[in-house]
């Protein structure tokens, strides 16, 4: 029998919990408390009732679409089940692109204006993670092509920066790498020119902070395996703008 | 929780429908809550990467296990939080082995001024337990304030605090029972 010690001694173990400060296994076996036995439960709900108010100081982020986009063909959610819009910030008052475009990533702000004046303008012009960049750099370090990608719009800007030669019967070709993914194709890219990728679905899903970009060698208009044949020249994580 | 009562009377309405496999409620359940909760795992894993997975993961269950809220015991975005929360220290869990520095534990531990917005925004709830913590030592009150918000262990705050382990515990444990005594009168 549970002495009145016992009882407080579990009584904060549950606050200890739902503070979050126990480790791995002090946790598991609260968990298991909580399935088994209906006062523990109670006990732990009314510490979630005590402490999670203090969430509201966090301040809320809106995810990126394509969380949504994976989220629903993880699950296998009817494809017409309208994408939910959080509100976000307005792209002027993002710090983080300012930053960003600071660096000295001038071919990017190129890519960026490209892509502004190209496509119909939303109103208002939105970010946070709407846009995304990669910096595709080769093996020398320095970097071949900058890619920008409006989410929104379902598109990519690939602006050369200083692309390597490469045979004039060969092609750069684009390649989207989700983390412990195959290689999914993007198309052939310009190496004098920006080009415009139109991403599908299924490739919005996987432009994620984890994913790479990567431009291999090619026979003249592109793999014939819809995988790469040829050496990869150039690659870049990802990041939100 | 900082929301009317009809918000949250509407928001209970549609986790259950999401509970019975309506995915419309599902996506708008999405609309109203994943930035709360992207927030959430944000402050918690520090990694945009990170944090996306988990609010996939924390969705994922969602939709499955959404048959399993019970109005009657808890809030929707009480349960959604607290879900969200758990998946978030387990993810810290999995990946941290040996604490890592983490300047950010020692801002929250410095950082006294929370209200980020003024008190009438604030619920009810908050409100109170705001006044329960400023009874607190200003000391002991940060450290349950990073512990909350990290997400990190004892051993982690008290790394981070450079204050022995059991002192941290002893810091902790004694704000909580304040806290249970000053929020349960």
């Amino acid at each position: 029998m549970n002495t009145p010690t016992d009882h407080d001694r579990d009584d904060l173990r549950y606050a200890e919990y739902v503070l979050g400060v126990l480790d791995a296994d002090a946790r598991a076996a609260v968990e298991r408390e909580i399935h088994d036995n209906p006062q523990a439960a109670a006990a732990v709900a009314l510490w979630q009732r005590h402490l999670l108010p203090l969430s509201e100081d966090i301040p809320a982020v809106a995810p990126a679409d394509y969380v949504w986009a994976r989220l629903q063909s993880g699950l296998g959610l009817a494809p017409d089940i309208p994408a939910p819009a959080p509100a976000r910030r307005r792209l002027w008052d993002s710090l983080p692109l300012w930053r960003w475009l600071g660096i000295g990533a001038s071919m990017l702000a190129a890519a960026c204006l490209v892509m502004l004046f190209s496509t119909p303008l939303p109103a208002p012009i939105t970010v946070g993670a709407q846009y995304m960049v990669s910096s595709i750099q080769q093996d020398n370090g320095i970097t071949g092509w900058t890619a920008a990608m409006d989410i929104q719009h379902a598109q990519m800007v690939v602006v050369p920066a200083t692309p390597a030669a490469i045979a004039g019967d060969r092609s750069p070709e684009l390649w989207l790498i989700p983390p412990g993914g195959k290689p999914m194709p993007l198309g052939v890219i310009a190496r004098d020119k920006p080009t415009t990728v139109k991403l599908r679905p299924d490739q919005l899903a996987n432009l994620t902070a984890k994913a790479l970009l990567a431009v291999s060698v090619e026979p003249a208009g592109g793999s014939p395996t819809g995988q790469p044949t040829g050496p990869v020249v150039a690659k870049g994580p990802i990041s939100g703008a | 929780m900082s929301s009317s009562p009809a918000e949250r009377e509407e928001l209970s309405r549609i986790l259950v429908a999401a509970g019975h496999g309506d995915q419309r409620a599902f996506a708008e359940l999405y609309r109203r809550t994943s930035s709360r909760l992207f927030g959430v795992c944000l402050r918690m894993l520090r990694d945009r990467g990170e944090a996306e997975d988990t609010l996939q993961e924390i969705y994922t269950t969602v939709w499955r296990r959404a048959g399993s809220f019970d109005p009657a015991r808890a809030s929707a975005i009480t349960w959604l939080v607290t879900l969200g929360r758990n998946k978030a220290i387990d993810r810290l869990r999995q990946h941290r082995e040996a604490p890592l520095p983490d300047p950010a534990i020692a801002l929250d531990l410095v950082d006294e001024q929370p209200s980020p917005a003024t008190d009438a925004e604030l619920s009810q709830e908050r409100q109170r337990l705001e006044r329960c913590l400023d009874a607190l030592e200003p000391q002991h009150k940060a450290a349950v304030r990073a512990a909350f918000f990290s997400g990190a262990t004892y051993n982690e705050l008290a790394a981070h605090c450079s204050v022995p382990l059991a002192t941290m515990k002893s810091w902790i444990r004694r704000s909580l029972i304040r806290l249970r005594t000053c929020l349960e009168s």
